[in-house]
């Protein structure tokens, strides 16, 4: 409650940071905020040739199978990237004045749900012309959305905050966001794995996440039920860990930076 | 209630240490092979047992040797650092000049900046714009406000960065050894604008080494010496006694 009310105290800076987090990533280079989109758009490109004719993967409207997998997964990775070095980089204002340090964090994550959003538009144009169409269940991207949100902001209070102390995060991280992408049905489908460990897949919330966003913009269907709910339940968890292990080691920010 | 809360700053037995780290450890490799060897860590005790109650309007000096933990009590104060044992709590708006331009981007112009700077304190978009005016007309930067900072001098930068946190309008005001900002006429306004703000009862904690200038603003002034207080009391009383063993 009390961070609440502190960030509404400082929303002015909140929405400043959400600012130039969303452009002064790539500051400086020609195509500017337009890499974003550009991206997540050539790691498709190479995973839509690379796939169907090397690996011969056959599934249907594969195009559109991978691109509603990639731009979440960027959406995840993006936000944990740049989340984990946030309090890290700046240092320099932690040490200067006070001001509720979860803004930085915040902040990351909300630049990244912008650009999500934005991304979307690049997911609504494939299903367009790739003949899936569009259906009313589209409204519950942005829940689906918000849920993400809240995960990875989780994740990225734990890390930032982490990091800190121990700097080796910043590289384990590297590796175990490698070892989920594989672990994610973003590339291939989870039938592929034998009925008996496919459970072990769907742990991974992102799992998870990535069928509901598939449910709703390709299949025009509701997200299972069940692992929704599992969803909602871990991010519930994994956000409050995340908060609570922030807000221990906020306090020596200042010294340890 | 009341009677609870006339004063602005409390500090209740307050220990600060520092861990001193001759070659910190930062990664993991080394803490798991070094987690026995605490030979490389040394406690420094900065502040100790501090006990301190600021009152609502006073304007308050703090006086002492380099290293004697100045500063450090003032950070505290800001909550930018935590103290080991014992309280810090502060009643108010507070705003902290202990480093002037904290959040400053060399790109930006004048203008983008004091909205940066000012949202770190804290303020609205709306505040701020219904303050900007001051803050330029402070700052006495009209002609160069729309270019980039980077274009600015070093003593332009200083004022405008103290035109923002003077004019922010905080109850508790914190300041760090800036009271040598620009050239001899802004460093009168800002001591005309000190004294304002000292007769508009907000709350004033000042850390200098210009004893004349302290005597001219404080009323009571404290003596920090090896993280102890020395003695507290009367500005001029406090002055004269420190000066007396720096000689």
């Amino acid at each position: 409650m009390q961070l609440i009310k502190n960030l509404y105290n400082y929303r002015e800076l909140l929405k400043s940071n959400i600012k130039k987090e969303i452009r002064g990533k790539y500051k400086g280079s020609f195509l500017g905020i337009l890499w974003s989109f550009v991206n997540p758009l050539l790691m498709v490109a190479v995973y839509a040739i690379v796939f169907p004719y090397i690996m011969r993967v056959q599934t249907d409207n594969y195009l559109l199978y991978l691109i509603t997998g990639i731009i979440p997964w960027n959406f995840f990775t993006m936000v944990i990237n740049q989340g984990m070095i946030t309090v890290r980089m700046n240092a320099g204002i932690i040490k200067k004045v006070y001001f509720p340090r979860e803004i930085l964090p915040i902040s990351v994550a909300s630049s990244g749900l912008v650009n999500f959003f934005i991304s979307c538009l690049i997911i609504l144009l494939f299903c367009l012309f790739s003949g899936a169409g569009l259906s009313w269940y589209l409204v519950f991207v942005p829940f689906l959305a918000l849920i993400q949100y809240f995960l990875t902001l989780g994740i990225v209070f734990a890390l930032s905050a982490i990091n800190i102390y121990i700097k080796d995060t910043e590289y384990l991280v590297q590796f175990f966001l490698n070892l989920l992408f594989y672990a994610t049905p973003i590339l291939y489908q989870a039938t592929l794995f034998p009925e008996k460990i496919r459970w072990l897949l769907y742990l991974n919330p992102m799992s998870q996440m990535v069928d509901a966003y598939r449910a709703v913009f390709i299949y025009h269907q509701l997200p299972e039920f069940s692992g929704l709910l599992y969803l909602i339940g871990i991010t519930i968890i994994i956000f409050f860990v995340g908060l609570f292990i922030f807000r221990k080691l906020e306090k020596g920010f200042a010294e340890e930076v | 209630m009341d009677k609870k809360k006339n004063y602005a700053i409390k500090i209740d037995h307050v220990t600060k240490k520092f861990k001193v780290y001759y070659d910190k450890a930062n990664t993991l490799k080394e803490r798991l092979v070094f987690w026995k060897n605490k030979k490389n860590i040394e406690e420094r005790t900065v502040l100790e047992n501090i006990n301190l109650e600021i009152k609502k309007g006073e304007t308050v000096a703090l006086v002492g040797v380099n290293g004697s933990g100045k500063s450090t009590l003032l950070k505290l104060m800001t909550k930018i650092i935590y103290p080991t044992k014992g309280k810090v709590e502060a009643v108010g708006k507070l705003t902290s000049l202990l480093e002037l331009g904290a959040g400053f981007h060399d790109d930006f112009t004048g203008r983008e900046n004091i909205y940066f700077n000012a949202s770190i304190f804290g303020l609205t978009k709306e505040e701020i714009d219904k303050k900007i005016e001051d803050i330029i007309a402070f700052s006495e930067l009209e002609k160069f406000i729309d270019n980039p900072i980077r274009t600015y001098s070093s003593g332009m930068y200083m004022r405008l960065a103290f035109s923002v946190a003077i004019n922010v309008n905080a109850e508790i005001l914190l300041i760090d050894e800036i009271l040598a900002v620009g050239d001899q006429h802004f460093q009168d306004k800002c001591f005309q604008k000190l004294k304002e703000l000292k007769d508009s009862d907000k709350t004033i904690v000042i850390v200098s080494h210009s004893l004349s200038a302290l005597r001219k603003i404080c009323t009571r002034a404290i003596w920090i010496h090896e993280g102890h207080i020395r003695m507290d009391g009367d500005i001029n009383e406090v002055i004269d006694n420190y000066l007396k063993t720096c000689e």
